[in-house]
């Protein structure tokens, strides 16, 4: 985390990439009033696309610079997981103070239930950074490692956004968002189980 | 009591066998040399040794007592070419957080006097609180080098650490040696003909 935090290009890219998300799309959309699917929609994309650039460059960076074998030598896979998927989880976080308001500014206000909203974000955030850190450990040693990352990204990440999409769509028109975080909720427990698992045998997965 | 054996070990990448049919038995106290030509597989025993990579054929065991290890990962010390550092951590925190990711935060080997007077040992005391970034090469080969022996691994992997080093550091470099001869064994990648007389065998790769 150290080393991510004093280089920040990888903090300074994401953060930049959400915020040109949401002027772009508000500066666009200016004065006119969105379809709430397509507000629950650009929610999630702004997030998602702020993501992206610190998450590729995490396994990645970590590979071509040598240090991913010093980890592999020296500590637990669990550990390496949890340790990239917290600074990735802190990443989102940041990401969030700036994106979040802004999006409210300059697309949508976020209306209905706060409790509803923070849950699907907290679910949602912890899903969204559970499957890009594993993803970037899959890719990380490809050779073909930005096209790749798209495409296996993209059938774990479209169920969850459907669902996220669903349940912030629920949550802006006031209604119940329970069906929508019952089944984030089952990505994120199987997640949670799955992910840590997958990621200890892909990580020692000797060439 | 420590032991290193590989049994008939071979490694191919494609259909180009590196090496095949290679036994080694070391014993506590043994050093081994590995001399060869660039490309003849110096490095790529040494990572299999380290658990990098898997043998097409054969096996490596470390034994203690007898018994093999279940994970010899937790028992050696690896010292890479080049690589192998977070450019923007200090000296200092960089054995700090192996001495974290190793478990040995409470012993008194990660105690911070003592990791200072290990800095010392490899004469970056002055520079321990600067960015390897900062570093010279000779410096960051002595890194590696501290990296690898804290803790006393009974195993030492060390793949080409003469590189780099100045004749003080040489120096340092052969005194490192002995001194793991005590506790455990050393496997020295070296393409510098000096270096040979450090090691007790000599293993000559692509002869």
């Amino acid at each position: 985390m150290l080393q991510e935090w004093r280089l920040r290009q990888g903090i300074v890219a994401s953060l930049l990439m959400g915020i040109v998300t949401v002027v772009g799309v508000g500066f666009a959309t200016l004065g006119e009033p969105l379809e709430v699917g397509l507000q629950a929609g650009l929610f999630w994309i702004a997030l998602l696309f702020g993501l992206f650039p610190a998450l590729a460059r995490g396994f990645i960076t970590e590979e071509e610079t040598g240090t991913a074998d010093l980890l592999r030598v020296g500590a637990r896979p669990s550990a390496v997981f949890w340790g990239k998927w917290l600074f990735h989880a802190t990443l989102y976080c940041l990401l969030s103070l700036t994106v979040v308001p802004l999006y409210a500014l300059m697309i949508a206000p976020l209306q209905g239930d706060w409790l509803g909203w923070l849950l699907l974000w907290a679910l949602g955030g912890f899903c969204l950074v559970s499957v890009l850190t594993l993803c970037g450990a899959l890719v990380a040693r490809t050779a073909v490692r930005g096209a790749l990352l798209a495409v296996l990204t993209f059938p774990l990440l479209l169920p969850l956004l459907l669902l996220l999409i669903a349940g912030t769509k629920a949550a802006l028109q006031a209604q119940s968002i329970w069906g929508a975080l019952q089944g984030i909720l089952g990505y994120a427990l199987m997640m949670s189980a799955g992910a840590a698992w997958v990621f200890d045998r892909i990580w020692r997965d000797t060439m | 009591m420590w032991e290193l054996r590989c049994e008939s070990l071979g490694k191919r990448f494609g259909e180009r066998w590196v090496f095949r049919g290679l036994n080694l038995h070391l014993k506590q106290g043994m050093v081994l040399m590995v001399r060869g030509a660039n490309g003849s597989g110096k490095t790529t025993l040494i990572r299999l040794m380290a658990g990098l990579l898997a043998p097409t054929e054969g096996r490596i065991q470390l034994l203690q007592k007898g018994q093999p290890v279940s994970d010899r990962t937790r028992w050696l010390g690896w010292c890479a070419t080049d690589g192998a550092l977070y450019r923007e951590l200090t000296a200092y925190e960089h054995l700090h957080w192996w001495a974290t990711v190793r478990g040995l935060t409470h012993e008194l080997s990660a105690a911070p006097e003592s990791l200072m007077r290990h800095l010392t040992r490899f004469e970056l005391t002055e520079r321990a609180h600067e960015r390897v970034r900062a570093y010279s090469t000779g410096m960051r080969q002595r890194l590696r080098i501290a990296i690898a022996t804290l803790g006393a691994p009974p195993l030492l992997l060390l793949d080409e650490p003469d590189a780099g080093l100045d004749s003080a550091g040489l120096q340092l470099l052969e005194q490192v040696i002995y001194e793991q001869r005590a506790r455990g064994i050393v496997v020295f990648a070296t393409n510098r003909a000096e270096s040979e007389r450090w090691g007790d065998l000599c293993l000559a790769m692509g002869a």
